[in-house]
């Protein structure tokens, strides 16, 4: 069966884009097979892991459980949106200064959740960082400096 | 990656998505936030003829008072169900309720609506819409009505929403000041289902105290404990409003989270714990 194709705008990290997808295609693959943002990162696909976590409007949501036939219109930025050039958001540089990952298949996804926690609360808690991140999943097991990254990023 | 092929729309009025549905009856499945039905399909778990997407339905995204009555549109997301300052001053049992459901990015994505058509046993939502009171407006292209919270939940994952019908708005009866909430639940990793919910409310003065169980049965049940109230919530009292959540549970099922038993015996602690935190509140005012 030959599913119809949907045109979809959208705007990715500041640029307007127009994609052709199918009913069934999530917006992770679209970020990642369409677009070229391989910064997203494919983990469970089932909403569980947080790699593929993306701003939406601003708002920290995981990409491949939103189909993108329905996210027309919408604002994303993925972790390649966040560096001015070669100089790197606080948080990615706090993420190097305190060595926040290990293998840093989670990394883009969990800076991604740190983000919209911090454009909300610019000086959360421990306890706020560790609610945040809580939908970030890092089978290396590095929560404990991923934390002190976000608490350094935060100041 | 999901495999499956669907049709889609994506409505951007409410009359429109009432056409399709009444045009597509049960081959046509609604989409919000999508924190259930996306997996369920790349799992292979439902398999939908046409989605219908409701996340251009500006107008069902609200939270207004009217009257002594909050309304809140299906397409409110939990976050902004957490954070809403009416949902915060009136019925706050809710707003504690969207805080704990999964983790942030499902909270931005994933709606009341949603979380309540959908009827997960586990979810957080249905024992507070018991323990407020809450109803359920259904419409269809044909009219629509009124459904009690109580009378929603047929069985798991099945609810009194007919083909045809959506749930568009949640009317929950304002709190008096004063009254005394608390909403407890069993969970051991953050972000999972909980294995036991409780969610109590004492009005104030402990003229009746009620409290819905979640998770203890195919759907959301209620036990009203106000007769425990008149004397203090003594031991005595405790262990009567415990007995009467273990018998309310007597349909719990077993899973890796736990026995049937097991959970009849959180309930008993979750139900006590709700209920004495609930009437502590409303007796400091």
């Amino acid at each position: 069966m030959m599913m119809a194709q949907f045109t979809v705008n959208l705007n990715v990290n500041g640029d307007d884009c127009s994609v052709s997808v199918e009913p069934q295609t999530t917006l992770l693959g679209v970020l990642r097979d369409q677009l070229g943002y391989n910064g997203v990162k494919a983990g469970c696909e089932e909403g569980d892991c947080g790699a593929c976590a993306v701003l939406i409007d601003g708002k920290p949501v995981t990409s491949c459980l939103v189909l993108t036939a329905s996210a027309e219109d919408k604002k994303i930025t993925t972790i390649e949106g966040l560096a001015d050039g070669w100089q790197l958001h606080p948080i990615q540089q706090a993420f190097v200064d305190n060595h926040g990952m290990q293998c840093g298949y989670c990394t883009p996804g969990a800076i991604i959740a740190a983000k919209g926690l911090l454009d909300e609360n610019p000086k959360p808690s421990e306890g706020e960082v560790r609610q945040a991140l809580s939908g970030n999943l890092c089978r290396c097991g590095s929560y404990g400096k991923m934390v002190k990254s976000v608490l350094a990023a935060a100041g | 990656m999901i495999s499956q092929e669907f049709d889609f729309e994506a409505p951007s009025a409410l009359p429109e998505a009432l056409a399709l549905l009444a045009r597509h009856g049960d081959d046509a499945t609604l989409l919000s936030g999508g924190m259930s039905l996306m997996p369920m399909t790349t799992l292979g778990l439902v398999q939908p003829g046409m989605i219908i997407s409701l996340n251009h339905i500006a107008e069902l995204d609200y939270v207004r008072e009217d009257g002594n009555e909050l309304r809140i549109g299906a397409l409110t997301r939990h976050a902004d169900v957490a954070a809403d300052p009416l949902i915060g001053a009136h019925a706050a049992l809710l707003a504690e309720a969207a805080s704990l459901i999964g983790d942030v990015q499902v909270r931005n994505r994933g709606t009341i609506g949603g979380s309540i058509a959908h009827a997960d046993p586990a979810a957080n939502y249905l024992p507070a819409m018991l323990a407020l009171g809450a109803r359920l407006r259904l419409q269809s292209e044909a009219g629509e009505r009124s459904v009690e919270a109580k009378d929603f939940v047929k069985g798991i994952m099945t609810t009194a929403i007919e083909t045809g019908e959506m749930l568009t708005e949640i009317a929950i009866p304002k709190l008096a000041a004063g009254t005394g909430c608390s909403y407890q639940r069993l969970v051991r990793v953050e972000g999972n289902f909980a294995i036991v919910i409780a969610a109590a409310i004492t009005e104030p003065g402990r003229k009746a105290a009620r409290v819905g169980l979640g998770n203890v049965a195919p759907g959301p049940v209620l036990v009203d404990v106000s007769g425990h109230l008149g004397n203090g919530l003594d031991d005595a009292a405790l262990a009567a409003i415990g007995d009467a959540a273990f018998d309310a549970a007597a349909e719990a099922a077993s899973d890796l989270a736990g026995d049937a038993n097991y959970r009849r015996e959180m309930a008993r602690v979750f139900a006590r714990r709700a209920v004495q935190s609930a009437t502590d509140a409303a007796d400091a005012g």
